[in-house]
């Protein structure tokens, strides 16, 4: 905020942002910049490593980015309220089981067994939005109990037994493909991301969780249930992190309940990192959808591109947690250059 | 009786009635509760877990949070048992190796949240991983098994009756932790950064330096956990500290540390541990589903946070924005 | 008395983006003297108080200490040379002893070295003598009373060896005996020869207290560092806005005809209110006037059923109403608040102009499952942001990057475009520079003739003065009667200081009778 600039602005009336500016923005975005990598890496993996782009990889790339890409949102729906989630892993997980109980134990057909599952991961997200919402309390420690509650109750009913014995729907959506290279769990990923940006950009109820979420005590002087909102940013986060646990089954072909690791936390870096990566901020109030799917998709890339180079998966580990470290300091370094440009 | 008040409000007398509440209850219903062996074993997870909470609570006090305690752990523990059979190091040396690493992953995660500026969660997600790929790099998943003769002897030796040897390193932690958050500067600093940061700055405090210091120190202590732990189970597993997360917050938080910082006791962050330690012994006794465990201690973090909740606002309304 | 200032700010000029704060200002504090420094809100006091302790830098303009030049880098520098704030925030640390809170920067030598508390509390206890506070220093702060806790702050300032100490606004939270208390102790501060600087808007205080006097106007010095001897409070009030006639603009403006749009009668709520009893008609504008503290905004909120109403009744269009919450103000009863708290409260400064001004009305312009373009909100407020002549290179511009006025305009234009019949309007002009304040009193004027009804909580008196039909004071959490505004600012000031001053309790009923039943 320097003088000149303000007292530019006082002299222009209200126009659209000058075409000059908004490319020069749309550069120093993050959306841009992931973009930039994904081809880089995609070429650097394609001249080192053989068979990055065959059509095997880049169908499998689609499976695992499909994953990554709805934990990433399911995160960034909560990130939008300021807060986190730390039980996306053990929500979804607890979905994904309840679904597989439902057609193994109580004999569901399968469509409606999905549905059941999609909305025990809702309701899970009702219930942590609830308590934060009427504690007062910080997410952070209301998400780390009920990760803790979810995942417990989970193993504790399920045993810790897999459902394997899943409809032959499942493991045909983890092997179709569509044009030989896409996997139409990828496409379901995809549409969902499309259905979410319809959402934050063109539906009161988006603009609403962004409005509560920047600064609850303004969203609630202008008229928007604060409270309500909050809920319904956690009960999304939960139905998008059961879409998340279904797909990783039918990639299976078996609802695992170790399939997001120990209390659902092996979840938790791909979930920050596709939205860190994007440019949502985690302070609330701003969401990139495109952003949290470029940046999942790039973790994805990454880690598919270094696995095949032979480098060990538990090095692959540590390297995801120097990116999330680099994407912290780098958005830190590109925040304040934009303030000082008085650009955002 | 102005001391029998002043004894009511300390901070560690609701979990201390907790406790003996829980005491009473289960030895009543199943007399074998407090025979030695059933203290032994309570003492030796207690010297463990303390540390954990202790890692976590030092955190706490300036009003962050750490989610690297278990992968620091695990790192020093691997570590600490590497050094013994790879490298033939005498225990001592490979546990002040192990110590070493815990305290400079600790510092570098204090380092990186002051430079950065971001939220201390996203910052210890991120080194969570780090450590934990290293970790499971170096060892390949592997455990490391030629641990000495003599530090399994530590790990299961008994000082006299059901006390053992393990505690007695939590039990000098625990008295130095004590001391330096009562008497020493450098604990008053930490606790008047989590306080109020302000008011601690405009009093010559160094908030980099002091929060550096913090997180080097949960770092030493998870370092310690892990030590502990290899002594404990004779073998350096990679995996330990996996499950350490909800444990580390669990007892601190039930002990009445506001996790805004500024408070937080180490008398009653133990009794949180010994609290969570009865309970899951409990379950053992009553041949209750172990996997219970797990939600149970969800549901006591859930109702320790929303009793300190209502505490606090009560407190909050008297002292304005603290 | 007279000889050598301890401390001068001479010609200190301080601008922020789109605003000058400070143009040319200056202060000298003499030894062994209590120096009021006074001003409406927004004269740039507070901008002053900062650049003496060390919390903003002047853009220009020199700070001296004893004569000779000095530099505040941080508020540390100013401590260190002596220049002590007792700040309205606490800056004491929780749950810590008085004697730690005291002595706390005594700490930093030896990082590991025990803290011997003992003699921490005997030193601590001979500071607390000299003020002659009766408090235990092992005592944690957290127990004390805001007023102890306060006097602490003074102690540790002391301890710290300022021979400046800035006091704002110390009374603001304090009972009249807390408040002789504290009068008492400053004297003698001052005798032992403390220059003190005392922020109040309780001119009465400062009559009582204070020997030396500065007020600021706009930025600017309307005095500088004269002797308070001979100077009434009507003195003070003409420095303080200028004019004494001020009241600019005020038309007379009939509203007894017009049906009433919101009435309170005897209302109490859950903040501490009681027999509360007001009424606005549609067009009239209605002034709620009352020091700071005296539970005008928070009676904004329980109008806006953010917090409850525990007895008497709100009418609104002359129906006995229960408003939910804040969302069924708006979307139902058609009530607009605007916010003092425009930073916190009234804007959310990270999203742009455009979803600001549209956030009440995004329910309304939405189609079915609540779809709504950009292209929508647009045409909806755009009329009004033009009308308000709202500056901005465009709709999407983040709002933070706009000045103070142009982002008043904006929490003003969206109860436009949400066409509200009641417009709750909070400090207004605040911090607001002179040509948008007169702008934005014409608006609410040209608003009120529009018919929507309008309730102005200000403790600008001039203002008040200059907008209102009907003045309503209070203080203390409860009404004290409405006042038929004439516009003449001597004889308004008057009346309305009498209304305020008078504390029997049967005074106050009679006048809520009144105005239940001019309703």
């Amino acid at each position: 905020m320097t003088d000149s600039a303000s007292s530019a602005m006082d002299t222009r009336p209200a126009s659209r942002l000058s075409s000059r500016s908004s490319l020069r923005l749309f550069l120093l975005s993050n959306e841009f910049g992931l973009l930039v990598l994904i081809i880089v890496f995609a070429a650097l993996f394609h001249g080192l490593a053989n068979g990055f782009l065959s059509p095997f990889n880049l169908f499998a790339l689609g499976r695992n980015a499909a994953v990554n890409i709805l934990i990433g949102l399911s995160m960034m729906t909560v990130l939008a309220t300021g807060g986190l989630n730390l039980a996306i892993g053990a929500m979804g997980v607890a979905a994904a089981m309840a679904c597989g109980w439902l057609i193994e134990g109580a004999g569901l057909a399968w469509p409606l067994a999905v549905l059941g599952g999609l909305a025990l991961g809702a309701g899970l997200g009702v219930t942590n939005g609830w308590m934060v919402v009427k504690t007062g309390l910080h997410s952070f420690i209301i998400t780390l109990a009920t990760m803790s509650i979810f995942f417990g109750a989970m193993i504790f009913l399920s045993q810790g037994e897999s459902y394997r014995a899943l409809p032959a729907v499942f493991s045909d959506l983890g092997r179709a493909r569509v044009f030989t290279f896409v996997s139409p769990m990828f496409l379901i990923a995809v549409g969902t991301a499309l259905v979410l940006s319809v959402l934050y950009r063109y539906t009161v109820q988006g603009r609403e969780m962004l409005a509560a979420g920047a600064r609850p005590e303004a969203a609630e002087m202008s008229g928007v249930r604060v409270e309500r909102t909050v809920i319904a940013c956690h009960m999304l986060s939960g139905l998008l992190a059961a879409l998340a646990a279904l797909l990783l089954t039918a990639r299976n072909g078996a609802a695992i309940p170790s399939m997001a690791g120990q209390l659902g936390q092996d979840w938790l870096l791909p979930a920050f990192l596709g939205p860190v990566l994007g440019g949502t901020l985690l302070q609330g109030g701003k969401v990139s959808v495109l952003g949290t799917c470029l940046g999942a998709f790039l973790v994805t890339m990454l880690t598919s591109g270094l696995l095949l180079m032979q480098v060990g998966a538990f090095w692959v580990q540590s390297f995801l947690g120097i990116l999330l470290l680099l994407a912290v300091m780098i958005d830190k370094g590109r925040r304040s250059y934009l303030r000082r440009r008085n650009l955002a | 009786m102005p001391s029998l008040t002043r004894f009511v409000r300390t901070d560690w007398f609701g979990p201390l009635l907790a406790c003996i509440v829980a005491i009473a209850i289960i030895q009543s219903v199943s007399p074998t509760f407090l025979s030695l062996a059933n203290i032994q074993v309570l003492l030796l997870a207690l010297a463990v877990n303390a540390l954990i909470a202790f890692s976590q609570m030092i955190i706490i006090a300036i009003g962050q949070m750490n989610l690297s305690v278990g992968a620091i752990g695990g790192l020093a523990a691997i570590a600490f048992a590497g050094a013994m059979e790879v490298w033939g190091l005498p225990a001592p040396l490979a546990a002040l190796f192990g110590l070493i690493i815990g305290l400079a992953c600790g510092a570098l995660n204090g380092l990186l949240v002051r430079i950065s500026g971001m939220s201390a969660f996203v910052i210890t997600l991120a080194t969570l991983s780090i450590y934990k790929g290293v970790n499971l790099g170096i060892t390949e998943a592997q455990a490391f098994y030629g641990v000495p003769q003599a530090v399994k002897a530590f790990g299961s030796a008994v000082i006299a009756g059901p006390v053992p040897w393990l505690v007695a390193p939590t039990a000098l932690v625990a008295v130095w932790l004590w001391f330096m958050l009562r008497r020493q500067p450098v604990g008053r600093f930490i606790l008047a950064v989590g306080g109020n940061e302000h008011a601690a700055e405009l009093s010559g405090v160094s908030i980099a330096r002091t929060v550096v210091t913090a997180h080097a120190i949960s770092g030493l202590l998870a370092a310690l956990a892990g030590i502990l732990l290899v002594a404990r189970l004779g073998v350096g597993q990679p995996s330990i500290g996996d499950d350490w997360l909800i444990l580390s917050f669990a007892a601190p938080v039930i002990g009445g540390a506001v996790l805004s910082g500024g408070s937080v006791s180490v008398a009653a962050t133990l009794l949180g541990v010994v609290i969570v330690a009865i309970i899951t012994q409990a379950l053992v006794l009553f041949s209750i589903d172990p996997y219970l465990t797990q939600v149970i201690l969800g549901g006591l973090i859930l109702a320790a946070v929303s009793f300190n909740r209502l505490r606090e606002s009560r407190f909050i309304g008297r002292f304005g924005r603290a | 008395m007279n000889g050598e200032a301890i401390f001068e700010a001479r010609d200190i000029v301080k601008t922020f983006p789109g605003v000058k704060a400070l143009g040319g200002v200056g202060l000298s504090l003499m030894p062994g003297s209590i120096h009021a420094l006074l001003g409406e809100n927004g004269a740039g006091k507070s901008t002053l108080i900062k650049v003496v302790t060390g919390v903003h830098r002047p853009t220009s303009g020199e700070l001296r200490l004893d004569g000779r030049s000095v530099d505040f880098g941080n508020p540390r520098d100013a401590i260190a040379a002596g220049i002590g704030v007792v700040h309205q925030e606490r800056n004491l640390i929780p749950r810590f002893s008085v004697a730690e809170n005291i002595h706390f920067e005594s700490f930093g030598a030896n990082r590991f070295k025990p803290i011997d508390y003992r003699r921490l509390n005997e030193s601590a206890a001979e500071w607390l003598r000299m003020l002659d506070l009766d408090i235990d220093p092992a005592m944690s702060v957290t127990e004390l009373s805001t007023a102890r806790m306060q006097l602490v702050e003074i102690a540790k300032a002391l301890s710290q060896k300022s021979r400046v100490l800035l006091l704002d606004e110390p009374t603001a939270s304090l009972t009249s005996g807390e408040t002789d208390t504290l009068f008492e102790i400053l004297r003698r501060l001052r005798d032992n020869g403390t220059s003190l600087v005392f922020v109040s808007h309780k001119l009465e205080e400062v009559e009582a207290l204070c020997d030396r006097v500065t007020v600021l106007r706009d930025g600017q010095n309307a005095c500088e560092s004269q002797s308070a001897e001979g100077l009434t409070r009507k003195d003070y009030v003409r420095l303080m806005i200028g004019r004494a006639e001020s009241g600019s603009g005020w038309r007379k403006r009939d509203t007894r005809a017009a049906p009433q749009v919101l009435g309170l009668d005897d209302v109490a709520s859950g903040l501490g209110h009681s027999g509360v009893g007001l009424s606005v008609r549609a067009g009239e504008i209605v002034g709620l006037y009352g020091l700071v503290g005296a539970g005008r905004t928070e009676l904004a909120r329980v109008i806006l059923g953010q917090e409850p109403v525990t007895q008497g009744t709100v009418r609104i269009d002359g129906e006995a109403v229960r408003v939910a919450d804040v969302s069924e103000a708006i979307h139902r009863y058609r009530l607009g608040y605007v916010s003092e708290d425009r930073k916190g409260e009234g804007l959310i400064l990270q999203h742009s102009v455009l979803a600001n001004a549209g956030v009440p009305i995004w329910r309304k312009l939405a189609g079915r499952f609540g779809f709504l373009s950009d292209a929508t909100v647009r045409a909806a407020v755009l009329p009004y942001l033009t009308r308000l002549e709202v500056k901005t290179p465009s709709l999407d511009q983040t709002t933070a990057n706009l000045s103070g006025g142009n982002q008043q305009k904006i929490s003003v234009a969206k109860w436009l475009a949400a066409g509200v019949r009641l417009l709750i309007v909070d400090e207004p002009t605040v911090g607001i520079d002179i040509k948008t304040k007169a702008y934005l009193h014409d608006l609410l004027r040209e608003l009120a003739d529009g018919g929507t009804a309008i309730l102005l909580i200000s403790s600008d008196m001039p203002e008040i003065v200059a907008l209102a039909d009907r003045i309503v004071v209070m203080d203390a959490f409860r009404t004290k009667g409405s006042i038929e505004n004439d516009g003449d600012y001597t004889t308004m000031s008057e009346k309305i200081m009498t209304r305020i001053q008078d504390r029997t309790p049967s005074g106050t009923s009679s006048g809520i009778g009144e105005t239940a039943r001019c309703a």
